[in-house]
Parts: C-alpha cells; sequence; structure tokens
C-alpha cells in the first residue's frame, strides 16, 4: 500500500459518503451499485481508494457521525464501510460479519421504498453477501474453525426473497436472489432446500414465469434442471436444459459449455448422440469415449471411459446416468451382429445364437457366459430395446422381423 | 427436541469438512451446541427420578420387572426410555448418562437380543427405543469420539440384523410397521455416523468403508423411506478414498446390476464378495431382484420351451422349493414334466408383484450349503 496523507484519506471517504448520499437521495439505483461492490475492490476501481483511505484512517466513524447528512444513514454505512476496510486487510470473516449488518440494515431501508428503484443494488448486495461468505468460509476452515458464514448468508438471503415476493413491481428481481440461493445451497450440499424455494417461483400466483429478466431464467433453468438429472427425471432435465441452451447468450462460451455439461448425458439417456464437433468445440471431450462405445456396441470402452473420468463424473453427478448407458451398448452390439448376419444369410439373420454374442463380446475383451447373454436379451426385450424372444432350450435369441431394435425417440430406455 | 427442519439453520460450533457440509440434525441425533458443556452424572441405566415416576404408573416394560412385578423395578433392570418431547433447556445432570453408562447401557441391551425367551419383535421394540434414548443422550452431551463412533456402529447393526429377521416374521400383525420404523432409524443412525466419521476426519476409522457401502446397499429396495437425498448428490460430498474402497466399489457395482436387471452377475457378485453385514443387509432385498428376473424370463421367454427350475434357481440362488412358492407368490403357474422336474412356462399373463411383500425366505442358498 503506497503511503496515503491524512488529508487525502479524509477527501476519499468524505466523497464516498457524499455518493453513497446523493444517490439515496436522488434514488439513483445506478449510482448506488458500485458503491456496495465491496469484493471488486480488490480489482482496480473507485472502492480500491477507498479501501486504502480507510485502512489507513482509523477514525474514520467520526465522518460518518460529525455530519448529520450522513449519520442517519450510519446504520448502513458504517458497517459496510469497516465491512470494506476488513476485506482490504484481508480479514474476510470480519468482513462478512460487518457487511452482513449492513445488508439487514439495507434491506429494511429497502423494504419502506416503494419503487424497485434500489432493485439493482440490491442484487449486487445478495451477490456480494455470498461472494463475502464463501471467502470466509475457506478462511475459517484454514484456522480450523467452522465455516458457517455460507449458511448465514442463505438464511439472509431467504429473507430478501420474502421481501421480495409480494404483488408490487420488486417481485421481478426475486428469481435473481432464488439463483443467488440455487448457488449457495448446491455448493453447501443441501441442495433439498431448493425445494421451497422452487415452489414458491413455481406455484405462487404473484409471480409469471415469462416476466423474469432472460437471464435469470436462463440460470435458473440451468440449475432446476441439474436438479432433475440428479433425481434421474430425464425428460424433465431434457426440458429444461435445452431451454438455457437455447435462451443462453451464444456468446458466452462458458455458460453454453456448463449448460452442455449436463445436457449431454441426459441426452444420451434418451437415445440423442452430440456429433464430434460439438464435444470438441467446448472442450465436453470426456464424453468423447462414451459416445463412442455407443455407436460401436463397445462395452468395454464405455467401462473404461467411466473409469478414467471417474472422479469428475461423480463430482459433477452424471456418473450414474452414464453407467445407465450400458443397455443402449449391448443393444447396438447385437444389431451390428444382426446386420452382419444380414448380409451372408437374410433368411437366417432374426436367429442369433448365444454363443455368437458370448464371442463378440469376448473379442471386445468381456468376459460373459451364455447364461449372463440370456439374462441381459431378457432385459434387453422387456425394456423393448430389442422385439423377439429368446429360446432357453435352444441357446438362441429369435428377432421379430419388423423392427427388431426399436428406436428410443426420445424417451428414455423402459418407458 | 429440535425436529429435523428445512431451513438448516442450526449451527455447531465442532470443526467440520472444509467444503463447509456441516453436520444436518437427523431427528434425535442433533448435536445441540447449547447443551455442549453438559456432562451426565446419572450412574444407573435409568434416573432415579424416572425409575421412582415409572414404578407409580405402572410403565415399565417386561424386561425392567423384578420377579414380573409391574410396580416394581430396579437399577439393574431399568433402561431409561426415549423422550420425544425434551427440551435442551430444562434438562439436569443427573437426569443424563455419563459415557461409561451408557456403554454398559448399550452393552446391556445388545445382550439381551440373544438371551431372552421373550419372541423377537418384544426384544426389538424394547432394544429399538432404548438404543434410541442413548443416542438421545450421547447428542445432547456431543460426545463425538472414538467410543460414540463405535457405538453408533453397534447399534447400526441391530437395526440390520432386526430387519433381517423381521422381514421373515411376516405373518404377525404390526410387523410392517416394525420393519418401516426400524428402516428409519437405521438410515437417521447411518447418516449421524457419517456425521461423526466426518468430525473425526484426522485418523480414518476401520469400518468407514463398509458403513458407506451400507447406505448404497440400502437403495437395492423400492420401498425403502427416502430419508437423504438422491445418491448421485451424496456421491460428490464422498472423499476420494472412500469412494475407490473396496466395500463401497462393490456396493456400486451390485447396485447397477440390480438396477440394470442382471440378475446373474448380481447375485454371483453377492455370493462371492459380500461381507457378513452386507449380506444380512442385502438379503431381505433378494426376492425383489428375484421377482424381477422371473418377470423378465417370462415376458422374454420362448412358449414351448419352458425354463428350468434347475437352472433358475442355480442362477437365483434359490432353493427350488422356494422358487416355486416364489412363483406362485407373483401370480404364476409352474409346469412338470414325466420326470418330475419343474418349469417356469412363458409368456403367462397373470404376472403380479405381492403387495404385502414376500412370504417366501429370501436368504441366499448358494451351493457350498
Amino acid at each position: 500500500m503506497a503511503y496515503l496523507s491524512m488529508g487525502e484519506a479524509h477527501r476519499r471517504i468524505s466523497s464516498y459518503l457524499a455518493s453513497f448520499s446523493d444517490a439515496i437521495a436522488a434514488q439513483d439505483g445506478g449510482a448506488l451499485k458500485p458503491l456496495l461492490a465491496v469484493s471488486s475492490s480488490s480489482s482496480p476501481c473507485p472502492l480500491l481508494g477507498v479501501a486504502d483511505a480507510l485502512v489507513a484512517f482509523h477514525d474514520w466513524p467520526r465522518l460518518v457521525n460529525q455530519s448529520e447528512r450522513f449519520s442517519n444513514l450510519g446504520e448502513t454505512i458504517i458497517p459496510l464501510l469497516r465491512s470494506l476496510q476488513s476485506y482490504r486487510l484481508r480479514r474476510f470473516a470480519d468482513a462478512y460479519a460487518s457487511y452482513e449488518k449492513a445488508a439487514n440494515s439495507f434491506l429494511q431501508e429497502f423494504r419502506n421504498w416503494e419503487t424497485p428503484w434500489a432493485m439493482e443494488a440490491m442484487q449486487v448486495v445478495a451477490l456480494e453477501i455470498r461472494l463475502l461468505a464463501e471467502k470466509a468460509d475457506r478462511e475459517l476452515a484454514l484456522n480450523d474453525k467452522n465455516p458457517e458464514k455460507l449458511q448465514s448468508a442463505g438464511s439472509f438471503l431467504m429473507k430478501v426473497f420474502g421481501a421480495l415476493a409480494g404483488k408490487g413491481p420488486k417481485r421481478v428481481g426475486a428469481l435473481y436472489v432464488t439463483c443467488q440461493l440455487f448457488k449457495i445451497y448446491f455448493k453447501l450440499g443441501t441442495v433439498h432446500l431448493c425445494r421451497s424455494v422452487i415452489r414458491s417461483i413455481e406455484t405462487a400466483r404473484i409471480f409469471d414465469f415469462e416476466e423474469f429478466p432472460a437471464k435469470d431464467k436462463v440460470t435458473y433453468m440451468y440449475y432446476t434442471g441439474r436438479l432433475e438429472v440428479f433425481n434421474e427425471n430425464f425428460l424433465a432435465a431434457d426440458q429444461k436444459l435445452t431451454y438455457a441452451l437455447t435462451h443462453c447468450n451464444s456468446r458466452s462460451r462458458t455458460n453454453l459449455r456448463m449448460i452442455l455439461k449436463y445436457l449431454i448425458p441426459v441426452k444420451l439417456s434418451i437415445g440423442i448422440l452430440p456429433k464430434m464437433w460439438l464435444l470438441e468445440k467446448y472442450n465436453l471431450v470426456e464424453y468423447a469415449d462414451v459416445v463412442n462405445a455407443l455407436k460401436r456396441g463397445d462395452l468395454q470402452l464405455l467401462r473404461r471411459a467411466l473409469q478414467q473420468h471417474e472422479d469428475q463424473f461423480l463430482r459433477s453427478g452424471v456418473y450414474l446416468v452414464l453407467e445407465k448407458l450400458e443397455l443402449q451398448v449391448y443393444q447396438r452390439l447385437v444389431k451390428k451382429i444382426y446386420i452382419i448376419q444380414k448380409q451372408k444369410d437374410p433368411s437366417k439373420a432374426h436367429q442369433i445364437k448365444l454363443e455368437v454374442i458370448v464371442k463378440a463380446l469376448k473379442w471386445l475383451e468381456i468376459d460373459m457366459d451364455v447364461d449372463e447373454v440370456e439374462c441381459i436379451m431378457s432385459i434387453l426385450i422387456y425394456k423393448n430395446l430389442m422385439k423377439g424372444y429368446f429360446a432357453h432350450k435352444s441357446k438362441v435369441v429369435v428377432l421379430s422381423k419388423q423392427d427388431p431394435f426399436p428406436k428410443l425417440n426420445g424417451k428414455p430406455v423402459g418407458s | 427436541m429440535q425436529r429435523r427442519s428445512g431451513k438448516g439453520t442450526y449451527q455447531s460450533p465442532l470443526p467440520s469438512s472444509s467444503d463447509a457440509n456441516a453436520p444436518r440434525s437427523h431427528g434425535d441425533d442433533h448435536f445441540s451446541p447449547n447443551t455442549a458443556s453438559l456432562v451426565g452424572t446419572c450412574p444407573d441405566m435409568c434416573p432415579a427420578k424416572e425409575r421412582a415416576q415409572r414404578q407409580r404408573l405402572r410403565d415399565l416394560s417386561v424386561f425392567e420387572r423384578v420377579d414380573g412385578n409391574p410396580k416394581r423395578t430396579s437399577p439393574d433392570l431399568a433402561v431409561k426410555k426415549f423422550c420425544r418431547t425434551i427440551s435442551t433447556l430444562d434438562v439436569q445432570a443427573s437426569d443424563m448418562r455419563p459415557l461409561p453408562v451408557l456403554q454398559k447401557t448399550l452393552d446391556y441391551l445388545l445382550s439381551l437380543l440373544d438371551s431372552s425367551p421373550y419372541p423377537f419383535e418384544i426384544v426389538h421394540d424394547f432394544v429399538f427405543d432404548r438404543t434410541r434414548s442413548i443416542r438421545q443422550d450421547l447428542s445432547m452431551q456431543n460426545i463425538v469420539n472414538d467410543q460414540a463412533i463405535h457405538m453408533y456402529e453397534e447399534m447400526v447393526k441391530f437395526h440390520i440384523t432386526s430387519h433381517r429377521k423381521l422381514a421373515s416374521c411376516w405373518s404377525k400383525p404390526d410387523v410392517s410397521s416394525l420393519c418401516y420404523l426400524n428402516m428409519e432409524q437405521m438410515m437417521k443412525c447411518l447418516l449421524t455416523l457419517f456425521d461423526l466419521y466426518r468430525i473425526n476426519r484426522k485418523s480414518i476409522k476401520k469400518n468407514e468403508a463398509e458403513f458407506h457401502s451400507l447406505y448404497v446397499l440400502l437403495h437395492l429396495g423400492c420401498k425403502i423411506p427416502k430419508m437423504g437425498e438422491s445418491l448421485s448428490l451424496w456421491y460428490r460430498q464422498l472423499s476420494p478414498s472412500i469412494l475407490r474402497s473396496e466395500q463401497m466399489r462393490f456396493a456400486r457395482t451390485l447396485l447397477r446390476y440390480s438396477q440394470l436387471g442382471n440378475f446373474k452377475h448380481f447375485f454371483a457378485l453377492l455370493a462371492s464378495e459380500a461381507t457378513d453385514l452386507q449380506l444380512c443387509l442385502a438379503e431381505p432385498f433378494l426376492n425383489e431382484v428375484r421377482a424381477q428376473a422371473i418377470l423378465y424370463i417370462n415376458y422374454a421367454g420362448y412358449k414351448l420351451q419352458p425354463y428350468p427350475f434347475t437352472h433358475l434357481s442355480k442362477i437365483l440362488m434359490i432353493k427350488e422349493s422356494d422358487l416355486e412358492t416364489l412363483c406362485v407368490e407373483c401370480g404364476l403357474e409352474t409346469s412338470t414334466d414325466e420326470s418330475g422336474s419343474k418349469f417356469l412356462p412363458a409368456k403367462q399373463t397373470s404376472f403380479c408383484l405381492p403387495k404385502a411383500g414376500f412370504r417366501t425366505s429370501s436368504s441366499l442358498a448358494s451351493e457350498k450349503v
């Protein structure tokens, strides 16, 4: 930190106070917004200068209290500046605690303002409280203390949600807060808490989903789509993640990639394969072998792909979805055998000896006996991936002459 | 006692893992920071005050009565009951049992399971309630050390063996609700045990992988009370060493075979790799897997080639006589040839899963027997 004269520090803080007060008086949300963004004070921006000033001039609360113009904003401004000061000194747990105080006071004022002029500022507060909580928890964990700030941030945001969930014009901000809550719950692993906010958004009559800003709708669909993936509701997941994909800003590569990361396994489950260029364009090549396994009927390739990227797939929660693709791989394998037989002798192609399938699997380095192959055949038939029957004594599977390998047609296996 | 709330506002002073996954309250197993300093002083299995009160009200279990007298108990027989409405504010140290007494109580309760002349459901009911009280005392005193872990492991084992025994008592009334309640407590106990492992994360516990695998195996049954979130979510917060452990791999693979319907590999894997505890837990679910196998074979088989029982019973690891009963329970007919061998004819339209659960024995009949 460069040396700062007391005079200069004094000037910066007074200037900040004036901007804050003017913004509130003029109900200028755009001017108020940047004054609340504590965590961005580490990058080159006006707040950085103020932060340095606070650290240099310890007695700054006096500046707030001695002027009547600022002292009635004191309940918000003093903890806010304290937070900024702590953040500058990299004391994140303290920064969070102060910010939460400021945020609570700000929320009270926000409730009293009738028009939604401060909505963007409120949203900055919602974002900041999460970011500060994340940093605070990391600091606490490193010092072997209990990381509970993110949980507190969640509680605070529920209060904000409550303030927005009314008939007035403020309600369009509710989806943004919902998305911040989703991010918190996903990070904490308390995903079940999403249920109550989702219920409020989707069933309360005050909310009309179409009224919300487009960006918020995309984020909302992304998270609720991911929840459907966790619960293996593939049709609902497809619908939500596809919405997110089609409405997402086409220039936002990171967001598109995040959506595709979950949409691809869902599409695979309903029999739709992405083109290889898509995987390469968005750097999702961990799915390449899975797609190839489905195309070729190569069970060994699928298993190896799952093993190779196991940690990644488990962490993102798609592992169990990809595991279930095994049945479609078996279907493809039997179909290939059928096609080969058809070329040799079309009249006998629909009868496949189980031994032939055993040999094909052995060639793929999979060791399965006739009993297990018979078992798989019965599953494929039951789940309508194959039409026909198996004859136990003759050890053969007899396929229907018409459409023996029905396509999934956008529906998950077995439905 | 605070009920499991949906808002997660409880805070624990205990250090938890760095990914901020604070322990959740699981009903009675709720670590309350306010009474963290409370250390029990009750020297007996049941506080004297409660003993006197229950004697007066004739509220004594058969196991607590001296010479069968419903109005008399003793410090050697009375065990503290589980109390649903305890508030942490009015608890006194004299009502709480310290760790050594809790251990003694648990050992006594578990010994009743093998030695009592009473029918199993009655012993189970008593041990069920009294172990719940032990868990309550442990959590109210915030006892989270290795000994607590060991005690929770023993209680989970109790619920597992009870589950298996109760599942075979289908003919007695009220057993299905006992089964359900037992399963519910087993889940809570397991989830709290996982919290304890996490709190004591500095050293890996011997049985940690096996007990995690039990949670996976509980998903074999389709009717289990869904108390946790989906497995996909649960896996996300497990450490890689647990996920890659032999027991977890086994459980995950077994579950995969069961969900895919690969009954052949399911039974083969279960018979070759399951530990005693894993087998005990999986057993009550085996008939569900077998019924599914019969369903597939009936649907996909060839009408002119009925499936021989000798073969099917080997694959499904069930005695031929039990296989026949199972088919009948599922609404299917069996056929017999000239030499007396039994078969399952295919394409029957009367398949129907029995609503009240299976009555056939669910045990694993391996060729070693």
